[in-house]
């Protein structure tokens, strides 16, 4: 079954998509809320936070967004994507988010923003109770030790011990990287443009 | 430090351009990404340079070529976007981040804006084109084709809407180790959010990495194996 990835009309899907393909995986590009089929929903984000979640609410994907969680089916938000997971954005002035992950986004408290390549080590025995379900089992390899691209300017305060939480570099220690949960993963650097290191994560993630 | 690579498209190709006057042609913009691909290069910014007017048929056309590329490394994208119209044409492009010049000189917010609900305010780069001339910050203006003081650009304006902002020696690009420093020297930005670009080198890159500045764009000459991205991350 392909990977479905939602278009609400921000920019990155052809890359999401030519990512998820060059792992020999087809894809689906989801216009509507009433078409996500897939076990897998990809939900890619650039954008500006209230202007995203206004096309979600508008189509009524966020519903459909959740819907789809409840079901048990996976969810992989990248970047915005990931941070509107959570409860709630500062950016635009406040913005409510879906509610399907226990955290916050603010503003980076040490700089601007950050656009920067950062290492990346990670195992996948790590996860412990978590697990990223993949059906597809692309590779058997636990371990990648890489780097991956970022490109933010707010940044995700995880506040579920529950949950596989893996931080951003040791600048930027209490903002999240990677998040997963049950059938959700949350994902705040560009794995899609993250090289050989974005290749390796979704064959594990498949 | 980032260490990316400046391509310029027109016309479906690449060119690297001297002195902003001469133009070397490089070959299809797909050959080009792939090599810089393979020396996993930080960044790769693409640009049309475009002077005097554009049109949305010719921006089509180069769209056209960049949609066709399958790459994982970060792109941006920038050179005649100067209406909605065109930046509703870059929907499905394989580029995060875009780059305005006229945009900003000519303080279009409502342009930007757009830009920012389609992108994001962590996508936005201002290119301001520039040499110094008699100890005077001029830019290029590339919608009038002509050089302005930097007392007639609102860097107000800049700060406010950029999030990086890439300062391109006119006058050195081309040229090995040629960055004029002086460029920056009365930046109201932080460097660290500054991108220099224009007869970058080892030495340069030095220089860039003492001043903490957010990265550097090495001119096409990477495309050159000996010249590669490898090379200048010892720099």
């Amino acid at each position: 079954m392909p990977v479905d990835i939602l278009d609400v009309g921000s920019g990155n899907i052809s890359s999401i998509q030519n990512w998820i393909e060059r792992a020999n995986v087809s894809t689906r590009i989801v216009t509507k809320s009433t078409g996500i089929k897939s076990d897998l929903l990809i939900l890619p984000g650039v954008g500006s936070a209230g202007s995203y979640m206004e096309r979600l609410k508008k189509g009524g994907f966020d519903q459909a967004i959740l819907e789809h969680v409840d079901k048990g089916k996976r969810l992989l938000g990248i970047c915005l994507g990931f941070q509107l997971m959570g409860l709630s954005s500062e950016e635009d002035g406040g913005v409510e988010g879906l509610g399907i992950l226990n955290g916050s986004v603010t503003k980076l408290d040490l700089t601007l923003s950050h656009n920067s390549w950062e290492n990346f080590k990670f195992n996948r025995d790590d996860l412990c109770d978590q697990s990223f379900n993949s059906n597809r089992k692309l590779t058997r390899k636990k371990k990648i030790d890489g780097r991956v691209f970022f490109n933010h300017e707010y940044g995700f305060l995880n506040q579920d011990e529950n949950v596989f939480n893996k931080s951003i570099s040791p600048e930027y220690a209490k903002y999240s990287s990677m998040v997963v949960k049950d059938n959700i993963i949350g994902i705040q650097f560009h794995p899609e443009k993250s090289q050989r290191t974005g290749l390796e994560l979704i064959s594990m993630i498949l | 430090m980032r260490i990316g690579a400046t391509v310029l498209l027109i016309d479906g190709q690449c060119y690297q351009s001297y002195g902003w006057l001469k133009m070397r042609p490089l070959g299809c913009l797909e050959h080009v990404i792939e090599i810089l691909d393979e020396y996993q290069c930080d960044e790769i910014s693409i640009i049309r340079p475009v002077r005097y007017g554009d049109s949305l048929v010719s921006l089509a056309q180069d769209l056209a070529v960049l949609k066709n590329i399958n790459t994982m490394t970060p792109l941006s994208f920038g050179g005649g976007l100067r209406s909605k119209e065109s930046l509703q044409m870059l929907g499905d492009s394989p580029v995060e981040r875009l780059v305005f010049s006229s945009a900003f000189l000519n303080k279009d917010a409502t342009l930007i804006k757009h830009a920012v609900d389609l992108f994001g305010h962590q996508a936005i780069q201002c290119l301001l084109p520039c040499k110094m001339e008699d100890g005077r910050l001029m830019v290029y203006a590339c919608d009038k084709g002509e050089f302005i003081l930097s007392e007639n650009v609102d860097f107000d304006f800049i700060d406010k809407w950029a999030n990086e902002i890439i300062y391109h020696d006119v006058l050195n690009e081309g040229l090995n180790n040629a960055f004029d420093f002086t460029l920056l020297d009365n930046s109201i930005f932080h460097h660290s959010r500054i991108i220099i670009s224009g007869g970058i080198g080892h030495a340069n890159i030095k220089i860039a990495n003492e001043k903490l500045c957010a990265s550097v764009l090495i001119d096409n000459k990477v495309l050159h194996k000996e010249c590669s991205i490898k090379g200048y991350r010892n720099a």
